[in-house]
C-alpha cells in the first residue's frame, strides 16, 4: 500500500463523535500543558523565542484557514502580521489605548488590507494567486524598509530622526508586564484565536467555504455568495495575522523593518503544509516549528539558512503526507479515543 | 412552469442549442437525447451558468435570462450537477444544511426543512455520517434533499442515476415520483435510462444536435420512429 493510500485509508476511517465542548476543553489541556510546560522550564531566550513561536500559530492559523478551507494558497502572511504590528504601533503611539484595544486594531487594520489584497483571488487560484500574494508581500517589505514602523514621534509615519532618542516602547499590560506573564497572555490569545477559527468551521461560514472549495458552480447554485465568503476568509486570515503582529509589537516594544523579509510568508505556508491544515492542532505544531527550528539553529550556533533546507526536506513529508503533523497525531487520538468508548461500552 | 422561445446557444462556430423551442407544464418532465445534444448545455443556460447569444425563457412569468444564478436560486430554480458533490468533510446533514444556510427564509425553517429533506431522502439515521463514509447511493440522496431546501419552484437533476444499480434506481424512481406533490414543485430530469424517464416523466423533450426534435408525452415520444432512430439507434 503507498503511502496516499494509506493515508487515505486513515481518513476513511469513521472517528468516534466529539462535541464542540469536549473539542473545547481538548484545546485548552493541549495549549494549556504546553504553555504551562514553557513557562515553567523556559525563560530568556527560549521564552522570547516561544512567545514568538506562539505568534506564529496565530499566523499560521490563518494560513492554513485560507488553505483548508478555500485550497487558496497565499504567500503574503507575514506581510500581514507586519500589517498588523504598524497598524497597532501607530494606534498606540496615537491614543494610548487599553492593550486590547491596540490587538483589535492591528487584527482590524490588517483584515482591511487582507481583503484588499485577497480581490485577486476572486479571479486566480493556485500558483498565479501564490505569485500575485508573494509579490504584494515583496512590495510589503520595500515600503516597510521606506517608511518603518512607528516609534512615537509626530506625523503619521511616527518617526523620531536618525537619533532613535525619544524612540517611545508600546508598553505591556500590566498584569502581562513580565516575560513569562506576557507568554502566557499569547497563550490565552493564541486559544482565543482557534476558538475563533473553530467556531467559523463549524457554522454557516464554513459550510459555505466547504462548497466553494468543493466547487464553485454548485456553490453558486446553493445560492452561496462567493465574493462575500471569499472576503470573509481573506478578512478572518488578515485579522488573525494582524493579532499575531499586535502580539510581537507587544513583546518587543516596537518593531524592525528587517524582520518582515518576503521569505518568512513562504516559511508560514510551509508550517501551514507541515502541520496539517485540515486541523487545528496542524497549526499548532506547524507555528511553532517555524520558529523553534531557526531559533535552535542560532543556539547551536549554525547559520540560520540551513533552516531553510530542513525546511525544504520537511516539505517532502508533507507532499507524502497531506495530513501533516497535526492531522496524523488528531487520528491517533481519535483511534484512542474511539478504543477507550468502546472498552467503556463493554 | 418553464417556456424557452428561440432559445440559442454559440460556443465558437457550435450551436449547442440552436432556436430552441419548448415548454415544461408536466409536475415531472423529460430532458432526453444523445452525448452532445445540448442537454446539459440547457441546464446551464436555465441555471444562468451560460448566456445565450439570443432567446427567451420565463419561469412562472418571470424572464430568467439577465438575472445571476443567485438570483436564479432565490427564485425558487435548484439543480443538481452530473457529477455528484457532497463535501467529504461535512456530514449528510451539514452537507443540506449548507444550501439552507442560504435559501431557507429563517434559521427555524432552515432546521424543519433540513429534517423534512433528510426524512424524505431516508436519511434520517445517516445524518451525522460524514459525506466521505456516505455510500453513491446516499450520496445521490444528499444531493437530490439539497435541491428539496427552501421551496422549490423548479428542480433541474442532471443524471441523478448515474452509477446506480438497479435496485437503487427504483428506489430513485419511487422517490422521484413523490417530489411534485410532495414539495409543490416542478421536476425537470436529464437520464439516459430511458425506462427511468418512461415510467416517471409525464412529458418529455428530445434534443439532437441542439434542435428540439419531439416533444409530447413521454410514452408517444419514446414510441416515435425518428426519436428511437436518433436516440436508441433503431426503428
Amino acid at each position: 500500500m503507498t503511502e496516499i493510500a494509506k493515508a487515505d485509508a486513515m481518513r476513511l476511517m469513521v472517528p468516534p463523535e466529539i462535541t464542540p465542548g469536549i473539542r473545547a476543553a481538548i484545546i485548552v489541556a493541549v495549549v494549556g500543558v504546553v504553555s504551562a510546560i514553557i513557562a515553567a522550564t523556559c525563560g530568556g531566550y527560549w521564552l522570547s523565542n516561544l512567545t514568538q513561536a506562539y505568534c506564529m500559530v496565530i499566523a499560521v492559523l490563518g494560513c492554513a484557514l485560507l488553505y483548508g478551507q478555500l485550497g487558496l494558497v497565499t504567500l503574503c502572511q507575514w506581510a500581514l502580521v507586519g500589517v498588523g504590528g504598524w497598524v497597532s504601533l501607530r494606534v498606540y503611539h496615537y491614543i494610548h489605548p487599553p492593550f486590547f484595544v491596540t490587538i483589535l486594531a492591528g487584527g482590524v487594520g490588517a483584515s482591511v488590507i487582507g481583503m484588499i489584497w485577497g480581490l485577486p483571488a476572486l479571479r486566480m487560484r493556485g500558483l498565479y494567486l501564490a505569485l500575485v500574494t508573494l509579490m504584494l508581500a515583496g512590495a510589503f517589505q520595500t515600503l516597510v524598509f521606506v517608511i518603518s514602523f512607528p516609534v512615537g514621534g509626530p506625523g503619521f509615519l511616527g518617526q523620531v530622526g536618525a537619533s532613535g532618542n525619544d524612540r517611545i516602547n508600546m508598553a505591556r499590560p500590566i498584569f502581562a508586564a513580565s516575560d513569562t506573564a506576557y507568554f502566557l497572555f499569547v497563550a490565552v490569545v493564541t486559544v482565543l484565536c482557534i476558538f475563533l477559527v473553530e467556531a467559523h468551521r463549524r457554522s454557516k461560514p464554513g459550510r459555505a467555504w466547504a462548497l466553494i472549495r468543493k466547487n464553485e458552480q454548485m456553490a453558486v447554485a446553493a445560492g452561496v455568495r462567493i465574493v462575500f465568503y471569499k472576503a470573509w476568509a481573506f478578512a478572518l486570515s488578515g485579522f488573525l495575522a494582524g493579532v499575531a503582529g499586535a502580539l510581537l509589537a507587544g513583546l518587543f516594544g516596537q518593531l524592525d523593518a528587517s524582520a518582515f523579509p518576503t521569505t518568512n510568508s513562504i516559511v508560514i505556508f510551509i508550517g501551514t503544509l507541515l502541520g496539517g491544515y485540515d486541523v487545528w492542532l496542524g497549526a499548532f505544531l506547524g507555528g511553532i516549528l517555524t520558529r523553534f527550528i531557526p531559533a535552535l539553529l542560532i543556539d547551536l550556533n549554525v547559520n540560520t539558512n540551513v533552516g531553510f533546507m530542513l525546511f525544504g526536506a520537511a516539505l517532502l513529508f508533507a507532499l507524502r503526507d497531506p495530513l501533516g503533523l497535526g492531522g496524523q497525531l488528531t487520528i491517533l487520538a481519535e483511534r484512542l479515543y474511539g478504543k477507550f468508548q468502546a472498552q467503556r461500552a463493554s | 412552469m418553464i417556456k424557452i422561445d428561440a432559445l440559442t446557444v454559440r460556443f465558437g462556430g457550435i450551436r449547442p442549442l440552436d432556436a430552441l423551442e419548448a415548454q415544461f407544464s408536466a409536475p415531472i418532465c423529460g430532458l432526453i437525447g444523445p452525448n452532445g445534444a445540448g442537454k446539459t448545455t440547457l441546464l446551464n443556460v436555465l441555471s444562468g451558468f451560460v448566456t445565450p447569444i439570443e432567446g427567451t425563457i420565463l419561469l412562472n412569468d418571470a424572464v430568467l435570462l439577465g438575472l445571476s444564478p443567485r438570483r436564479r436560486v432565490s427564485l425558487g430554480l435548484r439543480r443538481t450537477f452530473q457529477q455528484e458533490l457532497v463535501v467529504d468533510e461535512l456530514t449528510a446533514m451539514e452537507n443540506i444544511q449548507a444550501v439552507a444556510d442560504h435559501v431557507s427564509a429563517d434559521y427555524a425553517s432552515a432546521r424543519r426543512e433540513v429534517a423534512s429533506a433528510l426524512d424524505f431522502v431516508g436519511l434520517s439515521s445517516r445524518r451525522n455520517v460524514l459525506g466521505r463514509h456516505l455510500n453513491l447511493y446516499d450520496r445521490r440522496m444528499v444531493e437530490i434533499a439539497k435541491t428539496l431546501i427552501g421551496r422549490p419552484k423548479v428542480i433541474l437533476m442532471d443524471e441523478p442515476g448515474a452509477g446506480l444499480n438497479e435496485a437503487e434506481t427504483e428506489q430513485l424512481r419511487r422517490l422521484l415520483v413523490e417530489i411534485p406533490a410532495a414539495f409543490a414543485t416542478q421536476l425537470v430530469l436529464i437520464d439516459h435510462d430511458a425506462d427511468l424517464i418512461a415510467s416517471v416523466c409525464v412529458e418529455t423533450l428530445v434534443l439532437d444536435f441542439g434542435k428540439r426534435l419531439a416533444m409530447g408525452p413521454t410514452r408517444a415520444v419514446l414510441d416515435d420512429p425518428v426519436v428511437r432512430h436518433a436516440y436508441l439507434g433503431r426503428e
